[in-house]
């Protein structure tokens, strides 16, 4: 019977997973490692963006990780612990808006982002008439851009820090170009208080060179020439359009080395971007002391000292939670709502 | 109803036709000889007009509105009630016309009534004789032939009216079809409740996702903008500090010596135009001096030990956060050799 029944069955093979350096080999840094995963239940766009986060945090960070309703924060912390994480990026969601908290291992502090508005990778490539997506675009870490982040306050350098640790850092002397494929970009708006969100792709493009001879040299195929009467047409006819677009000087650059067949070291290039998304627009709500637990060092409502007291009450409460890991989802909610009321008053 | 009555009505014409057809010329010799088959068997242009005056008067004695000519469908089936049941009518409805009135009538019509089949018309003067023997008498549910036939008429003309414009659920009982006609405006009613809550559920699943436009509106196009400065200025940085090594590889113990050499080169010449340099490569440099250490990572000291800094956050917060653009190389690089 059993001759029979096994004939199918594959003999079982333990996966050995491949190990990522927890430093990096060159520079010597340690390299920040992120986990992406929700708590809570979250509807189906979330979960999207919750994959695209995923993907761009991407090559250090668990693609597949698999969440179930029962695991409890203790849960990833434990398996950060074994896998050297150092950033936890959870996704939530109340009534009123999603969340996203950015941790830091192991003791905080924890970022709570109210999230206003988010497309998603899917979303932006339909709304682009070629979205971009070169094979190896998602293997090198992005680079990370913040700007307006100066205005001196506390909370907003501690977003700096956070949002550039989150990422390996480069050394300018170490760094192969062709590894910077994409960026992501934090934009802090002064005024309304909000940051944007974006994640771009890089592409370099050699300037001076027409269209015609740049896509030659790109696809190794042989050109349509019937058009023309002779060959040396083709090289001195400009093409259409789109040419003045690479002409803009602040975006060209030199290169250390060549990249490609087309950027050579040489030759000028410009930096070209194209949005490959999750596009959001956050807000920040609170910063706490611990990881998801703690004081507030801040609120968005601006009045710490006051909730000082309330704070530590909630502490108290959060740490019950810890304890009672069965209704910690729910009393998060609670918190969250409560949260709100604050704000609201 | 009608229209039912319409198509048995031809669909009978056609067959009793058909059977002539087979019989042939004799059969149609026969049809025009008997007055009875003919009238059965179509409606032919004599008969067409004869209808229409008949029509005409019926209209010109009874002050009813009758807009439009009669169909034929109608001429039709009169002439079909007017010979099956002229009896029972005329017993059942009250009189309310004047006995000389109708025998005017009936002399009008006698000249149609002659084409009638024969015992259609001894049913006529059967009824009427019945009517004469009560002798004005107004009896309750007795009515004279032609005034049952007209208000079957009415009442027909009535039904046709209706039934034809706005009757979706077709011919039901009256009481039946309340009863349905209710149950559907539940369902409707039950339908858009959860249309509405499922709908409700749907804009809370979806708050805060947005559809972009296809276009890059001027925000975008600022933000992608300050991108590119971040990302050209990194590229120069990087430009300017691999410039120096070209063609050697930093992890490699040989060309360790020549790289710091020339990296010190660099920054000596560079210390002379400094005010020029922005922060990234002035963060470079300095890196470059405080590099004792081996070149390749693993060699040195403080290999796979945490950066120091990074507990002590808030404790001396970064010096370089106020400029605007940066790169995650800059404060890092600087601090952690």
């Amino acid at each position: 019977m059993g001759r029979f029944k096994s004939k199918n069955r594959k003999p079982f093979v333990k996966q050995i997973a491949k190990k990522t350096p927890t430093v990096d080999h060159v520079t010597g840094d340690k390299i920040p490692k992120s986990l992406v995963f929700s708590r809570g239940k979250i509807s189906g766009p979330l979960k999207q963006l919750q994959m695209d986060l995923r993907k761009l945090m991407l090559p250090y960070t668990a693609l597949k990780l698999k969440e179930s309703k029962r695991n409890k924060l203790k849960d990833f912390v434990s398996l950060a612990n074994g896998m050297m994480v150092t950033h936890f990026l959870i996704l939530s969601k109340t009534d009123s808006a999603a969340y996203l908290k950015v941790a830091k291992m192991k003791h905080g502090p924890t970022l709570t982002f109210k999230i206003h508005k988010y497309s998603l990778a899917a979303d932006i490539a339909q709304s682009q008439l070629r979205p971009r997506c070169p094979p190896d675009l998602f293997k090198n870490p992005p680079l990370i851009v913040l700007s307006g982040f100066g205005t001196g306050e506390e909370h907003l350098k501690l977003t700096t820090f956070i949002f550039q640790n989150i990422f390996p850092a480069i050394d300018i002397n170490t760094v192969k170009l062709s590894s910077c494929q994409r960026i992501v970009l934090l934009n802090y708006d002064k005024e309304t208080k909000l940051i944007d969100f974006r994640h771009y792709s890089i592409r370099l493009q050699p300037v001076g060179v027409s269209r015609r001879i740049r896509k030659f040299v790109q696809n190794h195929q042989v050109p349509d020439l019937r058009s023309l009467q002779d060959v040396s047409d083709f090289v001195t006819k400009a093409g259409y359009g789109s040419e003045s677009e690479g002409d803009d000087e602040a975006a060209t650059v030199n290169l250390s080395s060549d990249i490609g067949r087309v950027n050579r070291a040489s030759m000028k290039s410009a930096v070209k971007l194209q949005e490959i998304g999750p596009r959001m627009t956050l807000q920040l709500v609170k910063i706490e002391e611990g990881l998801c637990t703690g004081g507030l060092l801040y609120n968005e409502s601006g009045n710490v000292d006051a909730k000082k007291l309330e704070n530590e009450e909630e502490n108290e409460q959060e740490s019950d939670e810890e304890m009672d890991t069965d209704d910690e989802e729910e009393l998060e909610i609670e918190d969250e709502e409560e949260q709100e009321i604050e704000e609201e008053d | 109803m009608a229209e039912e009555s319409v198509s048995e009505a031809t669909k009978y014409f056609r067959k009793r036709k058909m059977e002539h057809r087979k019989k042939g010329g004799k059969g149609k010799k026969k049809q025009k000889g008997a007055p009875f088959s003919e009238k059965r068997v179509k409606i032919d242009n004599k008969m067409k007009k004869l209808f229409e005056k008949r029509a005409r008067d019926y209209n010109s004695d009874n002050e009813d509105d009758n807009d439009g000519e009669p169909s034929p469908v109608t001429r039709a089936k009169r002439t079909a009630y007017g010979k099956d049941k002229p009896k029972s009518y005329g017993k059942e409805k009250p009189t309310s016309y004047g006995r000389d009135k109708s025998t005017s009538y009936r002399k009008e019509e006698e000249d149609f009534d002659e084409e009638w089949a024969d015992d259609g018309e001894e049913d006529l003067n059967e009824e009427i004789e019945i009517s004469e023997d009560e002798d004005g008498e107004v009896q309750p549910g007795i009515t004279k032939f032609i005034d049952g036939c007209n208000a079957f008429r009415l009442a027909f003309k009535k039904i046709q009216k209706k039934s034809a414009s706005d009757d979706i659920l077709g011919p039901v009982l009256s009481a039946h079809k309340k009863l349905v006609a209710e149950k559907l405006a539940e369902e409707d009613v039950e339908r858009k409740v959860k249309g509405e809550a499922k709908k409700e559920k749907h804009l809370i699943r979806e708050k805060g996702h947005e559809k972009p436009a296809n276009f890059l509106d001027t925000y975008e196009k600022s933000l992608i903008a300050v991108a590119t400065k971040g990302v050209v200025k990194l590229f120069n940085a990087v430009n300017k500090a691999q410039h120096a090594q070209k063609g050697l590889n930093p992890s490699r113990a040989k060309d360790e010596k020549v790289i710091k050499k020339r990296r010190r080169e660099v920054f000596f010449s560079e210390l002379g135009k400094a005010p020029s340099q922005t922060t990234v490569s002035k963060a470079g440099a300095c890196n470059f001096l405080e590099d004792e250490g081996p070149a390749w990572a693993p060699l040195r000291d403080n290999y796979m030990l945490t950066n120091p800094k990074l507990k002590d956050w808030d404790k001396n917060p970064d010096t370089t956060v106020d400029d605007d653009v940066r790169m995650p190389a800059d404060s890092d690089s600087s601090d952690d050799e």
